[in-house]
């Protein structure tokens, strides 16, 4: 072998591994999307679905025929250290019918003397839930900005799925949490450092 | 190995005088684009980085010796800083982030592959040099700013408590972006950026060098199991550290740029970063440890005088464990709220591993089966590698259990569990290697007394510092802890003591290679005898400047390897 | 102690190590049998007796408090702790710490009896094959069957370890019932708040107690709080973590729980606690300076006495005191006057610590 063809062998490898490495540091940054689509899709850590109101009214159909049981939602409201708003569900449960659309009532203030756009990330408890909890309106949805001190009443219209009867994985739940988390919208200089 | 190589020792002296005049001191040790130039600056590196890492244990192990706080505020003063409470307690998480980062990025890493890898994997494949030799002392140099970007961090502002990084190796969002202001943490992430660019570097020169440059007749499946093992090392450097670099570059971002990638308020997860980091972090722990297995290999044959047992599996094995390693990442992240499935299916696959590795385990004892077993001092550290190792091994099948994980996660128990695989496994196969292949690298013997003396005193050490962490993990005390409650003092303060013993053992380590400067036997070309077969041992002590320049022939019927078709 | 005279006290200490391992490991094994006797003799006590006691001490105690008809745990109520020299795990009070105890002590056993086993072919080969005694070595390089078999049997181990881990981790996810009692866990820099949904909603902020003044009073030092988190025994309890700023994890050894509280998302987990009694723990994630200076302390107490000191609380109420419609108007106000209450109360435990 001489050495000119071993150079081109090298330099043929040696790509190949850069454009492997190149090709790894790309999958790490696919995988800020890709995750969120995993998550959105199987409901992976709880991730709640988005459902139209075709799909609700099928799933009430669904229900009705199936003759579904009720189960206990529980609605959770958290603000994050950056956030001075006051934010509460206006009940803490509320029983509904599995498969029917249901109307829940989050209410936010906001105590500071600006006005502030937060942007609320959430989950639902149990996990296994995330895949059957389906939200067709929600404040979550869109930012949220709120004049020094106004208080809205923000809606979310969602419903459980019908399917979650037939996991086994979701047989023993009889409450789900849906939680809010609202956190001021970052600003590009790093708003929400002390 | 058997080779016919025998006589073309001579021959690389005889009609290459020329080629083994060496360059200045400047250019050969700073332009160096020589592997075993290279190879030694990286272990006289990782030496002075493992010095620095060991004292900063240091400095913990004291903290530790007694509840309350009374060493650090010595520490924040010495740093320029001014020691208060909160100062005090910064102070620990910078040198706990320092420990682990230097550890794991500048000594493990550079004395296993850069050091060992490129001394001896073109030795063993009877190849002149590395596929890339100018890139390889660019690999070298980026560790070493990395290293100094470390460094600088600590002399930097980091929270409004103190400079430095506190935000432990993990480098976990949001920690790492809220309350972390100074830049100290931009410069540790910094210095990943570039010990990482090195590293795959050097990972693209190992896998072109053992894929094109091995000697006529050295098939894959008769290359030495240290080349393997650099080899597997190579190819999860490959695809581990660049998920990382991502991962940084985004925290980087995040903390700079606004971008909110792993930031709730811009819609990020920081769940997200946790899976980006042992992506890469559970392929690293593995990154640091096959090539000791390597080296415990071609030491356990050496003094067996006995062909490795069950090459093929022991070869499959790594890559095996280099496979299932890439899948198990969620094992670290057992507390943070998985899923009931994903946890059971991380547990399950976490439990995988052990079957490849119980097989190196249990092919280790049986190449020394029916051998004829010599205790010098590289034999003796190997064998305390492969009991620590397995120590450190079933501990790690008790943590794959994700509902007992509940009770140890984040305690002394898993700090008790990596330093066994770590500070015993990988450390403890780094002396075999370094007692295996100093006299071949300097020329010079050092003393067997004194390396059997340190390996006493050492294993004698580091089981005290480590044993009794086991307990207090059990018992509950978190890790990361510069206190602790009365009740943990009892095994913390004998931990502490093992800390004493272990560094007295260094320092008859150090007394050895001083020894073996000044006052050494030189060293012949195979001071093994007859069960050092690898091609290394066809050579000088220390090799020629340029070694191979006529490529030696691997034969065709050896007994050194096993020659089935590769069914395994 | 100074940093000087500690190598002097470590090199004694390594003069006297072997024999002071071994001395240490016989009565250490010893003292944590005893250690775990006393809790059992505490179980005896039951619920009532536990009203008692609070009863008794009720008289001794500020009015506010007592008013309320609850007063804080003493020292003598303390099950779940870390013990002196202990070498296991904490005495359990959950029955999933229960479940899990048999699981840890069965794999304890797989790791000594793995250990010792490849310690003893090791020392085997050591003597029988060393040089002396076996000058001429043996060409063997494969042998399927033994290759098989030591594949085979580590497999077999694992699904013998993987059944009742599987298991256990499916208990461990069970759901909570509806009527289980929730509490919202928060996690700070450096403290931990814990919110009663439920209840009012109120929010108790939890500081560490300054190391002297729990000392003085009986209590271990770095892990008791000034308000703890007082909860019902016997009872499913909701737990539900998150955090406000950075991850911290909501963690007690003794009843086998720990959960990361991770900001912008809930987890949950089921937590029966089965004695009361008080419960230490302490935050198992990275959290900052101060991480290790937040610790939990949980305090299980018979539910008429639970419900006692839920009404002494700003806002407190249990299920019938007040028509639903009430209590859920109030929640809003009660989170925002317990966030407010969040922010004056952080105190600072440096002085304490001090």
């Amino acid at each position: 072998m001489t050495s000119a063809t071993l150079q081109r062998r090298n330099m043929r490898v040696g790509m190949l591994s850069f454009l492997a490495a190149a090709g790894m540091v790309g999958l790490g940054y696919a995988a800020v999307p890709l995750y969120q689509l995993f998550c959105q899709v199987t409901g992976f850590g709880g991730t709640t679905q988005r459902a139209t109101e075709a799909e609700a009214d099928l799933a009430a159909r669904m229900a009705q025929s199936a003759g579904a049981r009720t189960i206990s939602v529980r609605f959770d409201a958290t603000t994050s250290h950056s956030m001075p708003w006051t934010f509460a569900p206006e009940k803490v449960t509320e029983t509904v019918q599995i498969g029917e659309r249901d109307m829940a009532f989050f209410v936010a203030r906001n105590d500071s003397a600006e006005p502030i756009t937060g942007t609320a990330t959430f989950n639902v408890e149990p996990e296994q839930t995330g895949k059957y909890f389906n939200k067709i309106q929600c404040f979550c949805f869109t930012e949220q900005t709120l004049q020094p001190g106004e208080e809205v009443r923000m809606p979310v219209l969602f419903f459980v799925d019908p399917a979650i009867m037939d996991d086994p994985n979701a047989q023993g739940v009889e409450q789900i949490t849906l939680s809010y988390t609202f956190h001021r919208k970052s600003e590009p200089a790093s708003a929400d450092t002390p | 190995m058997a080779t016919t190589a025998e006589g073309f020792q001579a021959h690389t002296e005889d009609a290459h005088h020329d080629a083994d005049h060496k360059p200045g001191f400047f250019a050969r040790w700073f332009m160096s684009t020589n592997h075993k130039d290279i190879g030694t600056l990286y272990l006289i590196f990782a030496i002075v980085a493992g010095i620095l890492g060991g004292a900063i244990s240091g400095i913990m192990r004291a903290e530790l010796a007694e509840p309350g706080i009374q060493v650090l505020g010595y520490w924040v003063d010495l740093m320029g800083g001014e020691a208060n409470f909160d100062a005090n307690l910064h102070m620990w998480n910078v040198l706990i982030t320092a420990h682990g980062l230097i550890m794991v990025f500048f000594m493990v890493m550079p004395a296993m592959i850069g050091g060992f890898g490129n001394w001896f994997v073109p030795l063993m494949i009877g190849a002149p040099d590395m596929a890339f030799p100018r890139m390889n002392n660019i690999s070298f140099w980026l560790t070493v700013a990395g290293f100094c970007s470390l460094l600088f961090s600590a002399f930097v502002p980091g929270t409004a408590a103190g400079y430095g990084a506190g935000t432990g190796w993990t480098v976990y969002a949001p920690l790492a972006t809220y309350g972390h202001d100074g830049p100290a943490v931009d410069f540790a992430i910094f210095s990943l950026h570039l010990a990482g660019a090195g590293s795959i570097l050097g990972a693209t020169n190992f896998i072109t060098t053992i894929f094109n440059m091995r000697a006529p007749g050295m098939t894959l499946h008769k290359m030495p199991l240290f080349v393997w093992s650099v080899l597997v090392t190579a190819f999860l450097l490959l695809l581990a550290l660049p998920v990382l670099a991502a991962a940084i570059t985004m925290l980087l971002t995040d903390r700079n740029f606004g971008t909110t990638f792993f930031d709730p308020s811009g819609g990020g997860d920081p769940l997200l970063y946790q899976h980006l980091f042992w992506f890469f972090g559970h392929p690293e722990v593995y990154i640091m440890i096959l090539p000791g297995f390597g080296m415990v290999s071609q030491i356990i044959a050496t003094f067996s005088r006995k062909p490795v047992f069950g090459y093929l599996g022991m070869a499959y094995a790594m890559v095996a464990i280099g496979v299932v390693g890439f899948v198990v990442w969620a094992h670290h992240m057992y507390t943070v709220g998985l899923d009931v499935n994903t946890k059971m299916y991380f547990t399950a696959a976490t439990m995988v591993i052990a079957v490849p590795t119980g097989v190196k385990i249990f092919s280790w004892i049986a190449t020394m089966w029916g051998g004829s077993l010599e205790f010098k001092s590289p034999m003796v550290w190997a064998l305390g590698f492969i009991f620590l190792f397995t120590v450190g091994g079933v501990t790690g099948v008790y943590l794959a259990n994700g509902g007992i994980d509940d009770v140890v996660h984040d305690t002394y128990f898993v700090v008790a569990h990596f330093h066994y695989v770590l500070s015993m496994g990988a450390v403890f196969s780094l002396f075999a290697g370094f007692y295996y292949w100093f006299p071949k690298m300097s020329g010079r013997m050092h003393s067997e007394l004194l390396a059997h003396i340190h390996f006493w005193i050492f294993f004698i050490g580091v089981n005290v510092i480590f044993f009794p962490q086991h307990f207090l993990g059990l018992n509950g005390m978190p890790r990361r802890y510069p206190d602790f409650t009365e009740a943990y003092a009892y095994w913390n303060h004998i931990s502490s003591a093992g800390y004493a013993i272990m560094a007295a053992s260094m320092l008859v380590f150090f007394a050895n290679i001083a020894y073996a400067f000044i006052a050494g036997r030189r060293a012949p070309a195979n001071y093994w005898g007859e069960g050092a077969t690898t091609l290394e041992w066809t050579l000088s002590s220390p090799p020629p400047y340029h070694q191979f320049e006529t490529l030696p022939v691997i034969e065709e019927h050896h007994d050194y390897h096993d020659h089935r078709p590769a069914t395994a | 102690m100074k940093f000087g005279d500690w190598p002097t006290r470590a090199a004694r200490f390594a003069t006297i190590l072997w024999a002071a391992i071994l001395l240490a490991l016989a009565p250490q094994a010893a003292h944590a049998q005893a250690a775990t006797e006393a809790p059992v003799a505490a179980e005896t006590v039951d619920a009532g007796a536990a009203a008692d006691v609070t009863a008794d001490a009720a008289g001794e105690t500020d009015a506010a408090d007592a008013a309320g008809g609850y007063e804080p745990l003493g020292p003598e109520w303390i099950k779940g702790q870390p013990t002196p020299g202990a070498l296991d795990v904490q005495e359990q009070y959950s029955p999933i710490g229960k479940t899990a105890t048999g699981l840890h002590v069965g794999l304890l056993w797989v790791m000594g009896v793995i250990s010792l086993i490849v310690l003893a072919l090791l020392i085997w080969v050591i003597v029988r094959y060393r040089r002396g005694a076996n000058p001429s070595p043996s060409k063997t390089t494969h042998n399927t069957t033994i290759e098989v078999v030591w594949t085979l049997v580590p497999v077999l181990i694992l699904v013998a370890i993987a059944i009742p881990s599987i298991s256990l981790l499916t208990k461990q996810y069970e759901s909570p019932p509806e009527d289980a009692v929730t509490i919202k866990v928060i996690g700070y820099q450096w403290y931990w708040g814990y919110a009663y949904p439920d209840n009012g909603g109120f929010e108790v902020i939890s500081n560490m107690m300054p190391e002297d003044e729990a000392r003085a009073k009986g209590f271990p030092a770095q892990l008791e709080v000034d308000n703890r988190m007082v909860v019902p025994v016997d009872t499913p309890l909701r737990i539900q973590t998150t955090a406000a700023d950075v991850i911290h994890a909501f963690a007690v050894p003794s009843l086998w729980f720990k959960i990361d509280a991770v900001p912008g998302r809930l987890n949950e987990r089921l937590l029966t606690i089965e004695e009361p009694g008080i419960y230490y723990g302490q935050c198992s994630e990275l959290c900052g300076a101060r991480h290790g200076y937040m610790p939990i302390a949980i305090e299980a107490l018979p539910r008429d006495q639970w419900e006692a000191w839920v009404r002494t609380q700003p806002g407190g109420t249990v299920g019938g005191d007040e028509p639903d419609a009430a209590a859920a108007a109030g929640d809003a106000a009660a989170t925002l006057e317990a966030g407010e209450a969040a922010d004056a109360e952080a105190a600072d435990p440096a002085a304490a610590t001090n």
